[in-house]
């Protein structure tokens, strides 16, 4: 019997040249992690002798047990959860009415008020004038302020209108003619079916809070409000020109970069988690079923 | 009383005027079937009727109270969706549970009414489903129940069995039928589908160009079309309309004469279009008739009865005859006969339905 062959000649080549690009992207994108643990868990000799390429040399703990003996670090670690998790349902609480509204056709002005959020993704006011603003809004080294400043992104309004949009305007209609008003709309019918897109949306603010270093370097001074972030920039910029800490390294067997990759380990594990928690809402065809096509 | 009364009725977006003014009252208890091809704004009638469309201007008035500025939730109305429009996410019972929950209706109460509508409905094996886990029959049924739990004073219906296989379709028609026997709701069912309209309706709204053409029972206008319109939109196949001239005792049709009742010298001469429904004429003469010669395109068998597809002169023409099990004798039809009192007459000018002898 014939057997068809399905693919043609320029389809594998295809195939084996698109194989060959995601393995050299996955290589370039997981090797930081495992170089910063492989340093994280090796000794601070052999971490300075740059011997440390891809597993840990003289392998110890030194590093995590110096970092977590220090309480500026647990600190600055429950800082940036205040700061994710106060940050994330702030923003959502602004991204999801506001993408709501955006995306319904009957609201008055909605062409500008997209405009103008858009605007606001390729111009914005820029370092001094936000800082100034920041400064006479009293936010300045509050938790809070860091907070709110940064709750509304305009990329993830977008995002999510996008989503909210092609949402089948039947579902609103039968919502409305079931008795339910525009909140009872929104969060009993949008947000359930919405739940991939606020996902990942929770997902980027999740993120980008964590990692959040610069407005927190500039709008905080004291160091009980600092998160993980600056806590680790103020290490690596500290612990390299510490005589005593290089005393302390010696007898112990830890360096500065051990430390540094320690605390980044250290940083890095709490968004690992967060991920596969999220992900299930990433699930396929929710609205199947809802609506014929 | 919870009659519907449209008096009226505009609806324009911008300059752009898509219904002109219609007027329309529904009885309590009513099925009343708003008919037309696409576009020709019963969608939009329904719509205004439901609150999800403002009315430009016009009275609407539900159980003698003008809602035209009231909104959807509280109107006392409720709406099956052609595309049945079911929460995904939600199971049958919790879909149908939305609206009474919305307004707040005791626990106990509403699974007791969810109980008794899916009972009605054959829905209670499937209570615990999810939408994309139920037939397309299913899916409009419990579409159905979450208007009917609510028990509104109007059930609305945007061509709830459009997205329906053709045997699915029969059934959930009569099911419907049998629901409003039962449940005496008035109802307003838009539909593009004449046997729809034909079958489910006390009375039928034909619709064309955002104008009613023609309001009445189903055989009222089955049998006396207001116009060519109405004429040709009811039936099938729709009704044979040709050019023709008046006679003294008909109309002449090509080089044939129908044979016509009532006609008289009076009218003869005047050009007039002659309408013939495909299911009134016989292969043989069987009372007052005239024959009509046509040259045979195609038989079309159905079973128990066949489409000819026949011409005479210029005009194309479609007839209905009995095969009796047997198609054979039909492929050498070269006449048909017409009933004199059966056929049907329209200006040809204006299409609209003329009277003669009156």
């Amino acid at each position: 019997m014939q057997r068809w062959n399905l693919y043609s000649q320029g389809d594998k080549f295809f195939a084996i040249v698109v194989s060959i690009l995601i393995g050299m992207f996955t290589v370039a994108t997981l090797y930081p992690f495992i170089y910063i643990a492989a340093v994280s868990f090796s000794s601070g000799f052999a971490a300075q002798a740059g011997k440390v390429v891809l597993t840990p040399i003289d392998a110890t703990l030194e590093a995590y047990g110096y970092i977590i003996s220090d309480p500026k670090f647990w600190i600055s670690y429950r800082n940036t959860f205040i700061y994710t998790i106060g940050g994330t349902i702030m923003s959502l609480l602004f991204i999801i009415p506001g993408a709501y509204a955006l995306s319904r056709p009957q609201l008055k002005g909605r062409r500008f008020f997209n405009l103008f959020i858009a605007f606001t993704m390729w111009f914005n006011a820029g370092l001094i004038p936000f800082f100034l603003n920041m400064r006479d809004l009293n936010l300045l080294d509050s938790m809070f302020g860091i907070i709110l400043a940064f709750a509304v992104n305009a990329f993830n309004i977008i995002l999510l209108r996008n989503f909210f949009e092609a949402i089948p305007q039947s579902f609103e209609e039968a919502a409305r003619m079931d008795g339910a008003n525009d909140f009872q709309v929104l969060w009993k019918v949008f947000v359930p079916l919405s739940k991939p897109a606020i996902a990942t949306i929770t997902l980027f603010c999740i993120v980008s809070r964590w990692n959040g270093f610069f407005w927190a370097m500039v709008l905080l001074q004291s160091e009980d409000k600092i998160p993980l972030q600056v806590f680790l920039r103020h290490t690596i910029a500290t612990l390299s020109d510490d005589d005593e800490f290089a005393i302390v390294q010696t007898a112990a067997g830890f360096s500065a970069e051990t430390v540094t990759a320690a605390i980044i380990v250290c940083s890095i594990i709490p968004v690992l988690i967060v991920y596969p928690f999220i992900q299930k809402y990433f699930e396929k065809g929710i609205l199947l079923g809802g609506v014929k096509e | 009383m919870s009659g519907v009364n449209l008096s009226g009725i505009v609806k324009a977006y911008g300059a752009l005027q898509v219904v002109h003014g219609i007027d329309l009252d529904v009885q309590e208890k009513e099925f009343v079937v708003l008919v037309g091809p696409s576009g020709c704004g019963k969608s939009t009638t329904l719509r205004m009727i439901a609150g999800l469309e403002e009315i430009t201007s016009g009275d609407l008035i539900i159980d003698g109270r003008r809602i035209n500025r009231v909104a959807p939730k509280d109107r006392d109305v409720a709406m099956v969706f052609q595309n049945y429009a079911l929460y995904p996410h939600l199971n049958v019972a919790d879909n149908m549970a939305f609206g009474l929950r919305i307004r707040r209706m005791p626990k106990a109460e509403i699974k007791t009414t969810i109980d008794d509508v899916a009972e009605i409905l054959g829905l209670t094996p499937y209570l615990d489903r999810r939408p994309a886990d139920l037939s397309g029959g299913q899916r409009q049924r419990v579409a159905m129940g979450r208007a009917i739990v609510r028990h509104p004073k109007v059930f609305l219906f945007d061509e709830p069995l459009s997205n329906l296989d053709a045997k699915l379709r029969t059934q959930m028609r009569a099911e419907i039928k049998r629901l409003h026997n039962r449940l005496g709701v008035t109802s307003i069912y838009v539909t593009h589908d004449q046997v729809e309209a034909m079958t489910l309706a006390d009375r039928i709204v034909v619709m064309n160009d955002g104008n009613i053409e023609q309001v009445g029972t189903p055989m009222e206008l089955f049998n006396n079309p207001a116009n060519t319109f109405v004429a040709s939109f009811l039936g099938s196949p729709p009704m044979n309309q040709m050019k023709g001239t008046m006679t003294a005792t008909g109309a002449t049709v090509g080089d044939a004469e129908i044979l016509i009742d009532g006609a008289s010298a009076a009218n003869a001469g005047r050009d007039v279009i002659v309408g013939i429904r495909p299911e009134h004429v016989t292969l043989t003469a069987q009372g007052p008739s005239s024959a009509l010669p046509i040259s045979l395109d195609l038989v079309e068998p159905l079973g128990s009865e066949a489409l000819l597809h026949a011409r005479h002169g210029d005009n194309a023409m479609v007839f209905k005859a009995d095969t009796n099990g047997d198609i054979s004798h039909l492929s050498g039809v070269g006449e048909v006969h017409v009933p004199s009192h059966l056929v049907k007459l329209f200006d040809a000018e204006t299409g609209q339905a003329l009277t003669l002898g009156a």
